[in-house]
């Protein structure tokens, strides 16, 4: 018993840690959608145009097809359910019916994004499905190489002083690095010119720097994968004044202090008529005086008390001449 | 003073008391219902016509700023300001209730990422641009017209409602893969103490092309 409730001990807060943290995880908006994203590329220099189709598994008809996607083409992404898909790649122009070339699978969770690369030269061509990251660092940029050109095996490349990938041989994609935002020169060293180009790099934002053979030499690709804001807002906004708001009950105290008043004045009259004599003389004795011994008094005990005793003598007293006081 | 009447005042002191007494039980019955302010639903009104913009492309991703937003089914038509961020760093809101603003902080409406228009529920006395925003449903178009004249259209995807002391900033503001649209208002209970709403109404929408 004691060694189950050390367990227990043991286990409940770390099933409470675990639980702060799935709910401290950031949640992509496509998360509350169940939806994601998958890209196409073509990033094998020497393999001639090819036909993309993307089907959802278990579905023959495809649900999306790139026609004559040729060697540096990315596309855009596709926002599709989450679930299993396939891409498949045939040469450009091949009947949908014939074998495909190459094909893929790919698990789109919901909230996440892919990548589906044709990679490597056309000997040893091969799809390789990316995870890509949809978050960044707060003000900071995300960057990542994909190294597809085939005139330059090895490449070194630097963003300004910074160093993104060493020695990236052909066909390899690089990890992400979080660099600062702003203009830098990106420089891909090889064995034998250096390139280099100017890209720009917004806060917040996830990019992908592809490396390509040119017509003459190399040079990079500056892929956008996702951009949100450069500085997000502290907390919620404050866009509403209250104009159309619903009126809470308002409070009570005004109609409290109303019924204690009316309360108090009903008691002070209440007194008032239970110390004033009690007129008990029938109108058709009109000069009737009562007995001096009998006269009520402020301090008599004798009046009637009720009220019903008040309504049945008091209509009948109205003419008549009380007693001075 | 003759004892009747010092009576007649007596009793005429003690029905005013005790109507006092039932005039505030009465009243103090009646205004413990929530009093809710009913206004005229906003006409639909057409789309907006004109060119419209091209998907953006992964190596190219800029383009034209923001000038209008037309949402048909809940009647919003308004020209858009520039919002930045307040001495605090929240998100700056339209000095005016009536009119919409595109936050600079966030990529521009149609292209890459997640661009944030905000406005206003309602005013001290009435409706704002955004007073119905919360009525939108999946499926629904917003326009947004751009300084070069072309429409970037929009899909409502969802509407979400979240308290502002949890409010899902990297969602809201985070880094998306496609041309999305947030829409930002405010929604849930006021607080009339700190006069404000207790939560923000934000509606997900992507660029159809």
């Amino acid at each position: 018993m004691r060694f189950l409730r050390y367990i227990a001990a043991l286990s409940i807060p770390a099933l409470a840690a675990v639980l702060v943290a799935s709910a401290a995880a950031p949640a992509p908006a496509s998360a509350t959608t169940g939806t994601g994203w998958i890209r196409l590329a073509h990033l094998s220099p020497n393999t001639p145009a090819v036909d993309v189709y993307l089907y959802s598994f278990g579905d023959p008809s495809a649900q999306l097809v790139l026609h004559h996607v040729g060697y540096g083409v990315v596309s855009p992404y596709e926002q599709v359910a989450a679930g299993d898909y396939s891409v498949s790649m045939r040469l450009a122009g091949a009947a949908a019916t014939t074998a495909p070339v190459l094909s893929a699978s790919v698990a789109v969770a919901a909230g996440n994004a892919y990548t589906v690369a044709g990679l490597g030269p056309e000997s040893a061509l091969r799809l390789q499905v990316l995870h890509d990251q949809l978050s960044t660092p707060p003000g900071q940029v995300l960057v990542r190489l994909i190294q597809a050109s085939l005139r330059e095996h090895v490449v070194s490349v630097s963003l300004g002083g910074q160093v993104l990938a060493s020695s990236l041989t052909f066909g390899s994609v690089s990890g992400y690095r979080t660099v600062s935002p702003g203009t830098a020169s990106v420089r891909i060293a090889d064995d034998g010119a250096d390139a280099s180009a100017s890209v720009t790099l917004a806060a917040g934002t996830v990019h992908t720097l592809v490396v390509l053979d040119g017509s003459n030499g190399v040079t990079v690709d500056n892929l956008l994968d996702a951009a949100g804001s450069a500085v997000a807002p502290a907390g919620g906004a404050g866009t509403g004044l209250g104009g159309t708001a619903p009126r809470g009950p308002s409070s009570p105290l005004p109609w409290a202090l109303v019924i204690m008043a009316g309360m108090v004045i009903a008691i002070t009259g209440g007194l008032r008529l239970r110390h004033l004599p009690h007129p008990s003389v029938p109108r058709h004795q009109p000069h009737h005086r009562a007995p001096r011994h009998h006269r009520p008094s402020r301090t008599s005990a004798t009046l009637p008390r009720t009220s019903h005793a008040l309504a049945s003598h008091a209509p009948t007293s109205h003419r008549l001449v009380g007693p001075k006081r | 003073m003759s004892v009747l009447a010092g009576r007649s005042a007596a009793v005429i002191v003690t029905v005013a008391g005790l109507a006092a007494v039932a005039a505030g039980a009465v009243g103090l019955t009646l205004t413990r219902a929530p009093d809710r302010p009913v206004w005229p639903a906003a006409a639909i009104l057409p789309a907006p016509t004109g060119p419209i913009a091209a998907a953006p492309r992964p190596s190219a991703p800029q383009v034209a700023l923001p000038v209008a937003l037309t949402i048909p089914a809940i009647g919003v038509q308004t020209q858009l300001i520039r919002l930045g961020l307040t001495a605090a760093g929240a998100l700056q809101v339209p000095p005016t209730p009536s009119i919409a603003g595109w936050y600079t902080g966030s990529p521009r409406p149609g292209a890459v990422g997640s661009a944030v228009i905000a406005g206003h529920i309602d005013s001290y006395a009435g409706p704002g641009v955004f007073f119905e925003l919360s009525r939108l449903r999946p499926g629904d178009r917003v326009y947004v017209r751009r300084a070069d004249g072309t429409l970037a259209v929009f899909r409502v995807t969802s509407v979400r409602t979240y308290p502002k002391d949890r409010f899902p900033t990297r969602t809201v503001y985070g880094p998306a893969p496609d041309a999305e649209l947030r829409l930002i208002t405010c929604g849930g209970t006021f607080d009339p103490a700190v006069r404000s709403y207790l939560s923000n109404v934000v509606v997900y929408t992507t660029e159809i092309t």
